[in-house]
C-alpha cells in the first residue's frame, strides 16, 4: 500500500473514536442533503401524478393562460383553418375523491383516491382518438345524461360492470353514473378517467357552457407545418390562451421548490459546519503529531509527501463519511417518506410513491461531502507541511498567544455588526438575509475581545464552586491565553446554538401566530373541508343549494363560504378566493395587516375591488390603492387592491379575494369549495350535528368537523412538526460537541509538562481532572453565551424575513434560549470526559520528560 | 577531500538581549569512514552543531559542505533529497512513528524516495535482521524495549545506503548495557560497514568507543584528541578533559 495511505489509515483507525465523531459530521450534512433531496422529488412525483392531465394522441392542447374555464363558444374560433384535422372541446376536472370512497374499506389504503372527470361531445372526441370498446358496450352518445365510460382496471377497483353505477361528488351532490362501456386496463401513469358528456360534466361541476380544455390534431405532423399551425391557432384564439400542455398547480410547485431550498440550505449549513469541524479536527491532530511530521521531514519527506499525507487522511474520512452519508440519507429520506404519506394524503390528497433518487444527486452529493472534507484539510495540511525537523528534536513549549491583533479585526466586526442592525430597521429581506450572515461574522470577529471578560465572569462562577483549589484560577488562565483557538472552537458551538435558539424563536413566533390565525380565520362552529385544502382546483365544489340547506337547520345562526377561480395578474398565476362580504366577517374573518376591515369588506361589494394577501404583493410588486389588470376567462379585468390581509390556508400561495358576485362575473364560477357554519348563541352542537350531518352526507367531498376539533389537530399535527425540527436541531449541534473535545484535547497535549508540573507539586488526580472539566465548562459557556446572542438576533430576522409575507409578531423563545443553555453545558461537560481523564492519568515521570 | 566541512559555523538563537550564542565560528572536518564523537557539557552547542550538519536547521553564518557541496546554497527541496539519500539520523528519543511497525518504520526512508514499499521492506529487513530483530520485524515501537528501538532507529539511519549518519545522545535514554551495544553496534557501522558517524554525547565511556573526540564550550571547539584504541583508560581521560571543561 502506498505510504500516504498506510499512514493516513493508521492513524484514523489509531483514534477510533475522535475518526467516528468528525467522520459523523460530514455523515450528517450528506445524509441531510441526499435525504431531503429525495423526499421532495418524491413529493413532487406524487403531485404531478395526481395532476397529469390526460396526454393522448393529440398533437395540440389549448387552454387558458389561467387555466380557468372559458365560453364553449370560443372553440368554433378553429372552424376553418386548414392544417387542423379535428378538434374536441372537453371540460376536464380532478376531483379528489374522500377517504375510502372507492373501495369503501378504511383496513386497506386507498389505491384510486382522485379521478379526472372527463366532459366531452362524444362525435368530436371519436374522430380525435379511437376507443376501444367491448361488445356490449358502447361510447357516449351525444344526449346521454348519467353515463360514463371507464376502464377496466378503474371499474376493477370499484368492484362493477358494464351497466351497473358509480357515484361521483358534484356541486348538487352526489350524481349517479352509469356505465355504458368499459375500455382496457389504464395503463399510463397519471389519475383515472370517468369519460361522460360534455353537458354532464358542466352540470356535475356547475359550469354551463364553459370548457377547459381543446385538444387538436393536425394534418400533417412534421415540424414547420406544425410551427404554421400553431400560429394559425395563436392568431385565431388571441394571447388569453396556451398551447402547450395543461400545468395546473404550478404554485404548488414552487411552494415545494421553496420547501426543497429551505432543506438544502439546512444541509449545506450543516456540511458548514462539518467542515468546520474536520479543519478543527485536523489541526488537532496537526499539533499532536508535530513530532512524528517532523521526524518524517527529518529522514527526507517533502512539504509536498507531508501536505500529501494529511490530505489523503481527509479524503479517506470524506469519502467514508459520504457513503455512508448516503446510506443513512436514503433511510431518511425513506423515513421522511413514510412518515409523510399520512399528512400529504389528507391534507393535500397526494398519494407518494417510492423514493425519487437521481443520479445527478448522489454525485452531487458525493462531491460535496467529498469536497467540503477536503476542502477543510487544505489549511491544516498546508500548516502540517510547514512542520521543520526541528520541531521534532525540540521541545515545543506551549506557545502563548497573548498577542492582541484584535485591533483591526475587532473594528471590522463592528462595523459588520453595525451593517446587520441597520439592514435590519431597512426593512428589505435582502439586506436582512445578508444583515444575518454579517451579524455572524462580526461576533466571530468581536469574539476575541469579549471572551476575557466572559471568561472572567464565568470564570468567578467557577472559583464559587470549587472554593479554595485554586483550580478556576488555572483553568480560566489556560483559557484565555490562547484566545484564537478558543474563539474558534466556541464560534462552532456558537453556529450550533444559534441555531436552535433562532428556529426555537421562529417556531415559538409562528406557532402563536398560526394558533392566533386559527381561531380568527377558522374559528367557526363548523368547517366542510374538501380533501385538498391547497390545491383548491382539484377539489369539487357544491352548488349554492348546499349552504342554502345548512341556513335552514334550526339553530344555524350563519353559513359562510369560499369559492375559487385560477385567475393571473402580469403572467403571475394567482389563486382567486371570492367571499360573501355580507356573511364572511360574520362566521369567519381574514386576518388585516393594512385597510381598514370593515371598509375593506363593504368595497368588495361595491365593485372590483379586491383585498390581497402579503406573498401577492410581494410577488407583483404592487402597493395597496393600486389598481392591476386581472387575466379572467372573459378578458382582462381590471381591479383595485384595496386592503392586506389573508387567512390560513392561503398564507402561502399568492392570493386575492373578490366577493361571489366579482366571480360569478368574471369568473362563471359560483361553487362553494369552502364552507362555515356558525350556530346562535346557547345552541349546542349536539342539538344540529345529527341535522348538518344528514346534509352533508350528499357532499361526501366535505369532510365535517367542528372548528374547534379542527384547530386542535391543527395545532396538534404542527406541534409534532416542530417537535421533530427541534430534534434536527440538536442533531446539528453535535458537531460542536467535537470541537470542544478537539481544542480540549490540544490543550492538554501542549500543556503536558506543565499537567506534569502541577502533579509533581501535589495536585491529585481529580484536582487535574476538575481543572480540565472547569476549563470546558468556561469554554462552554462562552460558546453558549454567543449562541444565544446569536440565535436571538437571527431569529428575529428570519421572523421578520417571514414578516414581509405575512403578519408574525416575535416571541421571545424562552423554550429554545434554555434548550440551547442546557445543550450548551452538556457539551461541554460531554467534551471534558475523554481529556480530562487523559490529562488526570498522565504519568508524572512521563509528563516532566514529554517534550 | 574531507565528507563534511564546516566554515565558520555560526548559530545565534533569539536578538538582542535575549540572543543566545549556540555555535560561535565553529571549523571542523570529518573524513570518509571516520567515527568521531562531540563532547561538551550541557548546552554547549553540541545538538545545535548536529542539526546544522545535518541541514535540519539553518546556520547564523558560515556554511557547511557535504562532499564539497554547500548546503546553504541549496533549496528545501534539495536539502530534504540531500537528506534522504546521504544522511541518516539516529535521536536520543528513538523519534519513531507510533502507528508503523517496525519493520516500516526502518524503511521509511526509502519509501519517500519512491522505492516500492515490497523492495523498501525487504531491505529494511535485512538491517534489522542484522541488529538481531529479525523475529520483531511486525512489532509496533512501543512494543519493544528502549535497546531495541534504537536499533530500529539505526536500520532506518542505514537503509537508504548514506555516507554519514548522524547521532545525538543515542544512548542518553538507555541504560548502561543497551548503552554500551548501541555504541559498538555505531562502531559497527563504521568498520564493518564502512559509513562515517558522528555521534554526540557527554558520557565519556560512550566517547571511548570513537577514533576521534571534538570538545565543544559555549559554542567554540576547545580541544581535540585521536583515541588510538578503545579501552577503559580513554574512558578514564575523557573524564578528566570533561572535569576540566566544566571548570
Ligand atoms: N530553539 C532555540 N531557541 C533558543 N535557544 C536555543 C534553541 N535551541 C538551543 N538553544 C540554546 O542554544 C544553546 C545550545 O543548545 P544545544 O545545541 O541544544 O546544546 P547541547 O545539545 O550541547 O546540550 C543552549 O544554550 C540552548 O539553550
Ligand atoms: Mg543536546
Amino acid at each position: 500500500m502506498n505510504l500516504q495511505l498506510t499512514l493516513a489509515w493508521r492513524y484514523l483507525t489509531g483514534r477510533v473514536l475522535r475518526t467516528t465523531l468528525t467522520t459523523f459530521a460530514v455523515i450528517f450534512g450528506v445524509m441531510v442533503i441526499f435525504g431531503m433531496n429525495i423526499v421532495l422529488p418524491t413529493m413532487m412525483e406524487g403531485f404531478k401524478a395526481n395532476m397529469m392531465a390526460a396526454g393522448g394522441v393529440v398533437d395540440v392542447t389549448v387552454t387558458h393562460v389561467t387555466t380557468s374555464a372559458f365560453p364553449a363558444e370560443v372553440a368554433h374560433k378553429l372552424d376553418g383553418i386548414p392544417s387542423i384535422r379535428a378538434y374536441s372541446a372537453s371540460l376536464e376536472r380532478t376531483v379528489n375523491l374522500p377517504p375510502d370512497f372507492v373501495d369503501d374499506d378504511p383496513a386497506r389504503p386507498d389505491r384510486i383516491s382522485a379521478v379526472n372527470l372527463v366532459g366531452v361531445e362524444p362525435e368530436a372526441a371519436r374522430s380525435l382518438q379511437v376507443y376501444l370498446i367491448d361488445e356490449p358496450g358502447r361510447f357516449l352518445q351525444a344526449g346521454d345524461t348519467n353515463a360514463a365510460v371507464i376502464s377496466q382496471s378503474l371499474a376493477d377497483a370499484w368492484g362493477v360492470r358494464l351497466g351497473e353505477t358509480i357515484s361521483l361528488p358534484s356541486v348538487d351532490g352526489l350524481t349517479e353514473l352509469t356505465i355504458v362501456g368499459i375500455l382496457p386496463p389504464r395503463t399510463r401513469p397519471g389519475n383515472e378517467e370517468v369519460l361522460v358528456t360534455l353537458a354532464q360534466a358542466q352540470a356535475m361541476t356547475g359550469q354551463p357552457g364553459q370548457i377547459n380544455t381543446i385538444r387538436i390534431a393536425l394534418t400533417s405532423v412534421d415540424e414547420s407545418a406544425r410551427a404554421e399551425a400553431v400560429a394559425a391557432i395563436e392568431s385565431a384564439l388571441g394571447s388569453d390562451y396556451q398551447i402547450g400542455s395543461l400545468d395546473p398547480g404550478s404554485e404548488m410547485f414552487a411552494s415545494l421548490k421553496l420547501g426543497q431550498a429551505a432543506f438544502n440550505m439546512f444541509g449545506v449549513l450543516a456540511l458548514f459546519m462539518g467542515g468546520f469541524i474536520i479543519f478543527n479536527t485536523f489541526r488537532t491532530v496537526v499539533a499532536e503529531r508535530r513530532r512524528d511530521i517532523g521526524m518524517l521531514r527529518a529522514l527526507g519527506a517533502t512539504r509536498r509527501t507531508i501536505t500529501g499525507a494529511i490530505l489523503t487522511e481527509g479524503l479517506v474520512q470524506g469519502v467514508l463519511g459520504s457513503l455512508i452519508g448516503l446510506a443513512l440519507g436514503y433511510l431518511l429520506g425513506a423515513l421522511v417518506v413514510r412518515l409523510a404519506a399520512e399528512p400529504m394524503k389528507s391534507f393535500l390528497n397526494i398519494n407518494m410513491g417510492r423514493p425519487v433518487i437521481s443520479p445527478a444527486l448522489v454525485i452531487t452529493s458525493l462531491l460535496l461531502g467529498v469536497g467540503v472534507t477536503l476542502l477543510s484539510t487544505l489549511l491544516p495540511a498546508r500548516n502540517a507541511s510547514c512542520v521543520t525537523p526541528m520541531d521534532a528534536l525540540r521541545p515545543s513549549v506551549a506557545e502563548v498567544e497573548y498577542k492582541r491583533r484584535a485591533g483591526a479585526s475587532f473594528i471590522a466586526g463592528v462595523v459588520m455588526i453595525g451593517i446587520a442592525l441597520i439592514g435590519l430597521v431597512s426593512g428589505n429581506m435582502g439586506l436582512i438575509a445578508l444583515g444575518g450572515l454579517l451579524f455572524l461574522g462580526g461576533l466571530i470577529l468581536v469574539a476575541p475581545l469579549l471572551l476575557r471578560p466572559i471568561a472572567w465572569a464565568f470564570g468567578h462562577l467557577l472559583a464559587w464552586f470549587y472554593a479554595r483549589q485554586g483550580i478556576a484560577d488555572l483553568a480560566q488562565g489556560n483559557l484565555t491565553r490562547q484566545p484564537g483557538r478558543v474563539t474558534v472552537t466556541a464560534s462552532a458551538t456558537l453556529i450550533g446554538l444559534a441555531i436552535i435558539v433562532a428556529l426555537g424563536g421562529m417556531t415559538t413566533s409562528l406557532t402563536g401566530m398560526m394558533g392566533d390565525l386559527l381561531h380568527k380565520t377558522l374559528g367557526s362552529d363548523y368547517l366542510f373541508i374538501p380533501p385538498s385544502i391547497a390545491v383548491w382546483n382539484s377539489d369539487m365544489g357544491a352548488s349554492p343549494q348546499f349552504a342554502a340547506r345548512l341556513r335552514e337547520v334550526e339553530g344555524v345562526e350563519a353559513v359562510t363560504s369560499l369559492r375559487f377561480a385560477a385567475g393571473a395578474v402580469n403572467g403571475q398565476a394567482v389563486s382567486v378566493l371570492a367571499l360573501d362580504p355580507q356573511t364572511y366577517p360574520q362566521v369567519a374573518g381574514l386576518d388585516f395587516t393594512e385597510g381598514n376591515e370593515a371598509e375593506a369588506y363593504a368595497a368588495l361589494a361595491s365593485g372590483r375591488n379586491m383585498i390581497v394577501n402579503g406573498a401577492f404583493l410581494a410577488t407583483l410588486g404592487v402597493k395597496v390603492g393600486e389598481t392591476v389588470e386581472m387575466t379572467t376567462p372573459n378578458g382582462p379585468r381590471p381591479y383595485t387592491i384595496v386592503a392586506e390581509a389573508m387567512d390560513l390556508l392561503n398564507a402561502k400561495v399568492v392570493t386575492v379575494y373578490i366577493s361571489h358576485a366579482n366571480l360569478a362575473a368574471d369568473f362563471g364560477r359560483t361553487d362553494d369549495v369552502f364552507i362555515m357554519l356558525n350556530l346562535k348563541p346557547g345552541v349546542a352542537l349536539e342539538d344540529v350535528d345529527a341535522q348538518i350531518k344528514a346534509i352533508a352526507a350528499d357532499y361526501p367531498q366535505f369532510t365535517v368537523m367542528a372548528g374547534k376539533k379542527y384547530i386542535d389537530d391543527m395545532m396538534q399535527y404542527m406541534n409534532a412538526v416542530w417537535a421533530v425540527m427541534f430534534f434536527l436541531l440538536i442533531f446539528l449541534s453535535i458537531p460542536s460537541l467535537i470541537a470542544m473535545m478537539n481544542t480540549l484535547a490540544i490543550n492538554v497535549i501542549e500543556r503536558t509538562r506543565e499537567i506534569g508540573m502541577v502533579r509533581a507539586v501535589g495536585a491529585t488526580r481529580k484536582q487535574v481532572h476538575r481543572m480540565v472539566v472547569a476549563e470546558a465548562l468556561l469554554l462552554a459557556a462562552v460558546g453558549t453565551a454567543f449562541g444565544i446572542l446569536a440565535g436571538l438576533y437571527l431569529g428575529y430576522v428570519i421572523v421578520s424575513g417571514i414578516g414581509v409575507m405575512f403578519p408574525v409578531a416575535y416571541q421571545f423563545p424562552l423554550a429554545g434560549v434554555l434548550a440551547g443553555l442546557a445543550v450548551g453545558l452538556l457539551f461541554g461537560a460531554l467534551a471534558a470526559v475523554i481529556p480530562a481523564r487523559q490529562a488526570a492519568q498522565l504519568q508524572v515521570v512521563e509528563a516532566l520528560r514529554y517534550e | 577531500m574531507s565528507l563534511i566541512q564546516t566554515e565558520n559555523l555560526t548559530k545565534i538563537y533569539g536578538k538582542g538581549e535575549a540572543a543566545v550564542t549556540a555555535l560561535d565560528h565553529v571549523n571542523i572536518a570529518v573524513n570518509e569512514g571516520e567515527f568521531v564523537a562531540v563532547m561538551g557539557p550541557s548546552g554547549c552547542g553540541k545538538s545545535t552543531l548536529l542539526h546544522l550538519i545535518g541541514g535540519l536547521d539553518r546556520p547564523t553564518e558560515g556554511n557547511v559542505r557535504i562532499e564539497g557541496v554547500a548546503l546553504a546554497e541549496m533549496d528545501d527541496d534539495t536539502l530534504t533529497k540531500l537528506r534522504r539519500r546521504k544522511i541518516g539520523f539516529v535521536f536520543q528519543f528513538f523519534n519513531l512513528i507510533p502507528v508503523l511497525t517496525a519493520v516500516e518504520n526502518a524503511a521509511l526512508p526509502v519509501m519517500l524516495d519512491g522505492v516500492k514499499p515490497a523492495e523498501a521492506k525487504k531491505r529494511a529487513a535485512e538491517w534489522l535482521t542484522r541488529f538481531g530483530l529479525g523475529d520483531r520485524l511486525a512489532a509496533r515501537p512501543d512494543q519493544l524495549s528502549g535497546g531495541q528501538q534504537q536499533r530500529v532507529a539505526i536500520a532506518r539511519a542505514l537503509v537508504s545506503e548514506p555516507a554519514l549518519i548522524l547521532a545525538d545522545e543515542p544512548t542518553g535514554n538507555l541504560d548502561t548495557r543497551s548503552g554500551d551495544e548501541i555504541a559498538s553496534l555505531l562502531r559497527d557501522v563504521t568498520k564493518k560497514y564502512g559509513r562515517t558517524v558522528v555521534m554526540v554525547t557527554h558520557d565519556p565511556r560512550i566517547a571511548a568507543y570513537a577514533d576521534r573526540i571534538i570538545f565543544l564550550k559555549d559554542g567554540k571547539v576547545v580541544d581535540e584528541t585521536y583515541l588510538e584504541r578503545k579501552n577503559k583508560d580513554n574512558a578514564q581521560v575523557l573524564t578528566n578533559v570533561m572535569e576540566r571543561l566544566s571548570d
